[in-house]
This record gives structure tokens, C-alpha cells and sequence, in this order.
């Protein structure tokens, strides 16, 4: 334990920054106190400290509510502190409503359970295996391999039930916990290892059944508590005592592992990973400083310590074939490093091509990632950077905090792995097509702008790229890219409402309703899934809700085929009345004029308008959006 | 240590855990005469002093220490100096 001073003074720093109404600073304090003590009653002094100053979390740090609801068969109220804080760590403030014990199943099936009634954003679902497969350890020990199958089965179908069912009748995020394999076990660690049916067999086919589940409900997530458990180790991970004397079923020890886990899991499903990782390359590619140690004496290959340092490479060259992009930020000379690419190939596992952007200069650190972001059309809070200067790390800290910051271990390289691996940052639960072409894609982007020096007039070059939008259901997108470009996308962006898969779904499903997404292309390549449209019929108008666009692709005109194409298939259901809304926020003020761009006039809604949003109208019956000329479009006819 | 006054950090870490000043943690104070300490509020409290005095209590007298002055004498009786 760290010294009772040094606690105590964390301490004093948070109830300061609470009594300054200083919500960075409480957070930061709360953030040092936990690694430094993550006793119980610190966990408690820091939920009631920050629960203090919600207002302050939200309006300075942008700290988002979540109606949360906690179904359960076990004791979850000791671990909610725990939860409380590390969600705010996280910027998420929970308002949580806990389940009865014996009630789980009624509360996700019944329309006027409590469940129902609290309307929540977020669900988790923690049950303990005496609820979910209570019969399993006694079938595993008898042997009996048909009889564990079907059990096995029949579990996976009465959850399925109870998701489906509370699914249909509400849009909340919903994350279900799978089980920890028990330690103690009548068969014992040979037995267990050995026979087909054994428990541990029959709970890991569980878990992959329940997780498979998930993959088939919209907005849920499987949480994944056994590999925590085997983290800590599973003998440790449940008290016994407590477990049989009060239901508790994490040892205390555990809980700040346990929440920090779930709210890992469940922020997936709220916001988009990362996509731009920028690495150093001095101690931190490699071993060693290039311009002092030559390309023959920096450390990386085979042999220790460069292997430490090839091992970091391949991670990165993993992240990259997910469509994480890789970029270089570094201060040397660009030549040197092309040379020692070249020179040390046999001993790096990436090359300079697997880098989309260089930026080896001599410039402030902070300044390159500014420019990567304008080259690359992407927000700054999709951006990691890596460094092993601690002096770099805080200056582009102070100067980006939008960007997340890795300091690599440069005294010990075999940790870097490691930590990145720690950070939720590139976390997602889906991995669509488009982010495995996305790499390809930013390629592409480079030969675009070559040609776009080359060709004269914008029109011309426009008409050159030979571009192809392709619209079609938001549901064939497939539906987890629509949700993930709602989750993503700021800058176009006229609403910026982060609708669900569900709530994709109702709309798709209404009358008059639309969910169509373009799907574009030209002769450089594939940009795959990059706009969506959710539009909903009122009265004899047709209003649409959200309209969206990659910024990687604005300044094509493939906002306006977009419009064009809501805008025909709203007149072909009947609609008199196209309807737009713009709400501004931070930072989509780059499609502000849209729908002004497009002939249509600004009003006041009947009743007054109460909210932030702008509201516009175009007659259908007397004009049309005109498609660029320059665009070929398909899927136009239903 | 007598039940005439609560050692100081049982006090300190009894007023984070039930979220009031640490001069409300009096021996009197109890389950019965404070109403958020309920039983979760009585568990977490029991988790906190297990913590943070590296001890376990026996499960079957956790109910029974609904009082700062029995809690703080079965410490005493644990052997934990206060």
C-alpha cells in the first residue's frame, strides 16, 4: 500500500478540485488515487466526489449520461461505486436501477416490469451460472455427453428468448455476462483437462454459445468475465465466504478489474475506436537513436533486445490489417529513415509502405499531427500517438488532448505491447469490410489528390475520378456499419444522433420510412459504406432525421446524390415535402448550408421551435434535387 | 481501546463509506438509528474494513456488528491495532 500521506493528500487534491468545480482535475485526482490505493473506502470517496460535480463532469468534459439498469442473481451493490467511477474515468456518468434477485427473467419479458418502466440506455445482464446453467455441474460430473449438449442448448435458446423478447420492445444497449469457469470442480484439473463433457468444456461452449447470441441482437455485446477471471487468476477471483454468505460473486479485491472491465465492454457500443495509431521511431520502432547509432546499430530483428521492438512492429502490422491506420511521427531526416527501411528489411516486420502518412521533419510534434489529420479528413480524437520522450507526450497532451497519448517504456521495451494492449482505444465488436479496405482506401486518397494538382478545373477533375454511388437498405450495409457511421460521424453530420440498430430498424420498417445508405466508388477504389439517410413520413411530409457523410469523401458531390435520392424516393412514396434538420454542434459546422446549398428555405415548425434544431422545407411537388452530373448512381429503383 | 471514542481512520474510512462527516461516526451510531446504512451499505462497509485491515470476518457475525462500537471492539478482539 502507498503511504497514508500520500493517500490523504490525493485526497485533498480531489475535494479541492470538487470545491473549484474543476471537473478535469477531480477526474485526474480520482485517476491517481485508484493507482495508487484502490481500497473500497477510497473507491467510495471518489463515487461520492464525483457524483458531486455532474453538472461540471457533463458541461466541461462533455461526460455523457446513461440511464443503466443491472439485472441480476447476485449481489451487485457493494461493486457499484467502483462501477460509478470507473465509467466516469471513462466519461460516462451512470444512473443506475438494480433488479431483483429472483426476477431477471420477468424483468426482460414482462412489457410492465420494472425494467420496462425505468427505459433505459443501457442494460447489463449479470447473472451467476446457478441461474443460467444451474444443472450443468452435476450433468458434466455424471458424464452424461448427450445430456450436457442439450443443456448446453437449452441454455443458449432460454437466454436467446429473454433477448429477443426485450429486444422487440426497447432500443437500449444491452451487454450480457458469460460465466467464469469454476476452479474446484469434483472432476479435478486432470479429469477437467481430460474428459470430452467436463465442466470446463461445457462452460467454454457456453460462453462461445451466449457470445454468438450477442452477434445476432442488435446492440448487444458479450462480456467476457471468465477472461478477466483467468487474468487474475480464477481460484482468487471469487471469495467463497462471500460468495455463499452474502452472493457476492467478485472478491473485493477484484472490483475495480470487474468494473473497468464492464465499462470496457459496454462503451463499444456508445463510441467508434480510434483509427489513426502515430508512432515514434527512435526507442520506440526501433531500439536505439538512427541518427546517432546508424541504420546497422538501432535495435530491432531477432535477437534481444530487438525482438522486443519487432514484437511492438507486428502489433502494429495486426492493427493495421483491421484498418487501423498507421502513420510516423518523427523528428529525423526523412532519407535516413527511408535508408534504414531499406538497409534493416529482413529485420522489421513493417515497411514504409505500411505507413498511409510520414511525417519525419523537424517540426513540433504536435503541429504533424495536426496536418495528418487535415491530409487524412479525420478528427483528432481518432488519433494515438507513441513516444517514448515523456517530454513530446505531455506537449502534445497539453497542446491535443483530444489525442490519446502511449508513453512506450524505452528502458523496457517488452512492456509496449503490453500497455497499448491495456488501452480500450481500438476496441470494437465488429469489424466491417470497410474497415479492413480502409487502409487501401487512404492509399487511394493520395493518388486522388496527385491527380486533383494535375487536372485543371474541379468540375474536370470530378468528372474524371468516374464516380459511382450505390444506394441501398441501411439494413444490407451491412446494419453494423450504419450504426457505427451514426456512432462515428461528426463533421457531416446534420444531427449527429447516434441512432441504434433498432432504431435503424423502425425506421426502415415504418411507412414512408427511410434507411438507405450510398455505397461509393471510382477508379482508385473502393470507399465502400460512406453516407446514411434515416427519414420518417409526418403527415404529407417526409422528414429526414439523420443525414450523414464520411468526411473522406465530402467535396464530391455524393452529399447532394445522397439528398437527390431521399429526396425521390420521399416523392415516389407520396410526400409534398422534403423536411431538414441541422442541429450545430462543435464540430459539423461544415455542412451548416447544406440544405440552404439545395434550394431549401428555412421555417419556424408550427408551435415554435423549442430546441436547437433548424428546420428546412422544399416543396417536392414544384422542385427536385439534382444528382451531380458527374455521378453515376445505381440502386435508385426499388 | 475503549468504546468511549472511535479510532480514527475506522472513523475516517466509516464517514467515506456511508458518505456523512467523519465527527457523525460516533460508538452509538448504528444500523437502526441511521437510515442509509441498510444491508448493501452494511456489506460494503464490512468489504472496506476487511480491506483496508488486511482481516476477514466470520460470515456468521457480520450481522450481528450493526453498531461503530461493535465493530470496532470485534476489531479490537481480531487483534487490529487501531
Amino acid at each position: 500500500m502507498q503511504s497514508d500521506a500520500e493517500r490523504q493528500e490525493l485526497r485533498l487534491e480531489i475535494k479541492d478540485a470538487v470545491a473549484r468545480q474543476d471537473a478535469a482535475g477531480a477526474v485526474a485526482g480520482a485517476r491517481r488515487l485508484l493507482a495508487a490505493s484502490g481500497k473500497p473506502a477510497d473507491v467510495q470517496f471518489c463515487a461520492t466526489a464525483l457524483a458531486g460535480i455532474a453538472d461540471a463532469l457533463r458541461d466541461q468534459l462533455g461526460t455523457r449520461r446513461l440511464k443503466t439498469y443491472v439485472v441480476r442473481s447476485v449481489t451487485v451493490e457493494p461493486i457499484l461505486p467502483a462501477l460509478a467511477v470507473e465509467a466516469v474515468l471513462a466519461n460516462y456518468l451512470l444512473d443506475i436501477e438494480v433488479g431483483g434477485y429472483g426476477s431477471y427473467a420477468d424483468e426482460l419479458l414482462n412489457s410492465d416490469s420494472s425494467l420496462a418502466k425505468f427505459k433505459p440506455e443501457l442494460v447489463l445482464i449479470l447473472l451467476d451460472m446457478e441461474e443460467i446453467a444451474g444443472r450443468l455441474p452435476e450433468l458434466c460430473a455424471g458424464g452424461g455427453g448427450a445430456e450436457v449438449e442439450r443443456e448446453i442448448e437449452e441454455c443458449v435458446a432460454r437466454m436467446a428468448q429473454l433477448l429477443r423478447s426485450y429486444r422487440a420492445g426497447s432500443t437500449a444497449r444491452i451487454l450480457l455476462q458469460g460465466l467464469v469457469i469454476p476452479d474446484c470442480t469434483s472432476l479435478g484439473d486432470v479429469g477437467e483437462a481430460n474428459l470430452p463433457h467436463s465442466l470446463t468444456k461445457a462452460v467454454q461452449q457456453l460462453n462461445l454459445g451466449l457470445a454468438a447470441l450477442c452477434g445476432t441482437i442488435a446492440d448487444c455485446v458479450f462480456f467476457d468475465v471468465d477472461r478477466l477471471a483467468a487474468r487474475t487468476g480464477r481460484a482468487r477471483w471469487r471469495d467463497a465466504r462471500m460468495f455463499l454468505a452474502s452472493r457476492l460473486a467478485v472478491a473485493a479485491e477484484w472490483f475495480g478489474a470487474y468494473a473497468r472491465g464492464l465499462v470496457r465492454t459496454f462503451s463499444t457500443m456508445f463510441r467508434a475506436p480510434r483509427k489513426v495509431l502515430c508512432t515514434d521511431l527512435d526507442n520506440t520502432l526501433w531500439g536505439g537513436v538512427l541518427g546517432e547509432d546508424g541504420p546497422e546499430g538501432i535495435a530491432t530483428g531477432s535477437a534481444f533486445p530487438g525482438n522486443c521492438y519487432l514484437e511492438y512492429q507486428k502489433y502494429l502490422k495486426q492493427l493495421s490489417s483491421r484498418g487501423i491506420l498507421l502513420a510516423i511521427v518523427s523528428k529525423n531526416n526523412e532519407d535516413d529513415v527511408r535508408e534504414a527501411f531499406n538497409v534493416r528489411a529482413a529485420d522489421l516486420a513493417l515497411s514504409m509502405d505500411s505507413f498511409v502518412a510520414l511525417k519525419i521533419n523537424w517540426h513540433e510534434k504536435a503541429e504533424s499531427i495536426r496536418e495528418l489529420a487535415r491530409e487524412l479528413s479525420l478528427g483528432l480524437d481518432s488519433f494515438v500517438f507513441v513516444d517514448d520522450n515523456a517530454v513530446e507526450c505531455e506537449a502534445v497532451r497539453r497542446q491535443l488532448p483530444e489525442v490519446a497519448v502511449v508513453e512506450a517504456p524505452a528502458a523496457e521495451p517488452w512492456r509496449l505491447v503490453e500497455i497499448l494492449s491495456e488501452q480500450p482505444f481500438f476496441d470494437a465488436v465488429v469489424v466491417t469490410g470497410d474497415d479492413v479496405h480502409r487502409v487501401d482506401e487512404y492509399r487511394a486518397q493520395a493518388k486522388r489528390a496527385e491527380l486533383a494538382s494535375s487536372v485543371g478545373s474541379r468540375d474536370e477533375f470530378l468528372a474524371s475520378l468516374g464516380i459511382v454511388c450505390a444506394f441501398q437498405s441501411a439494413l444490407d450495409a451491412p446494419l453494423a456499419r450504419a450504426v457505427q457511421l451514426l456512432a462515428k460521424t461528426n463533421q457531416f453530420n446534420l444531427t449527429t444522433r447516434r441512432r441504434s440498430a433498432a432504431e435503424i430498424e423502425e425506421f426502415a420498417a415504418a411507412e414512408g420510412g427511410q434507411a438507405v445508405v450510398v455505397r461509393v466508388r471510382d477508379r482508385f477504389g473502393n470507399a465502400g459504406v460512406v453516407g446514411l439517410a434515416l427519414a420518417r413520413r409526418q403527415g404529407d411530409s417526409c422528414v429526414i432525421d439523420s443525414l450523414l457523410l464520411s468526411c473522406r469523401v465530402i467535396g464530391r458531390g455524393i452529399e447532394s446524390a445522397l439528398l437527390a435520392h431521399v429526396g425521390e424516393e420521399a416523392a415516389r412514396a407520396g410526400a409534398k415535402r422534403l423536411v431538414g434538420e441541422f442541429i450545430a454542434t462543435k464540430k459539423n459546422a461544415p455542412c451548416a448550408e447544406f440544405y440552404s446549398d439545395h434550394g431549401f428555405t428555412r421555417f419556424v415548425p408550427r408551435g415554435g421551435n423549442s430546441s436547437d434544431s433548424v428546420f428546412y422545407e422544399l416543396d417536392l411537388t414544384s422542385s427536385a434535387i439534382t444528382s451531380p452530373k458527374w455521378i453515376t448512381v445505381e440502386g435508385n429503383e426499388k | 481501546m475503549s468504546n468511549e471514542q472511535v479510532s480514527t481512520s475506522l472513523r475516517e474510512l466509516l464517514a467515506d463509506i456511508f458518505e456523512i462527516s467523519p465527527e457523525l461516526v460516533t460508538p452509538e451510531l448504528s444500523m437502526g438509528t441511521m437510515d442509509s446504512w441498510d444491508s448493501f451499505r452494511h456489506l460494503q462497509a464490512i468489504l472496506a474494513i476487511e480491506g483496508e485491515y488486511g482481516v476477514q470476518f466470520d460470515p456468521q457475525r457480520i450481522p450481528e456488528l450493526t453498531s461503530v462500537a461493535r465493530l470496532q471492539a470485534e476489531l479490537v478482539k481480531m487483534g487490529v491495532a487501531l
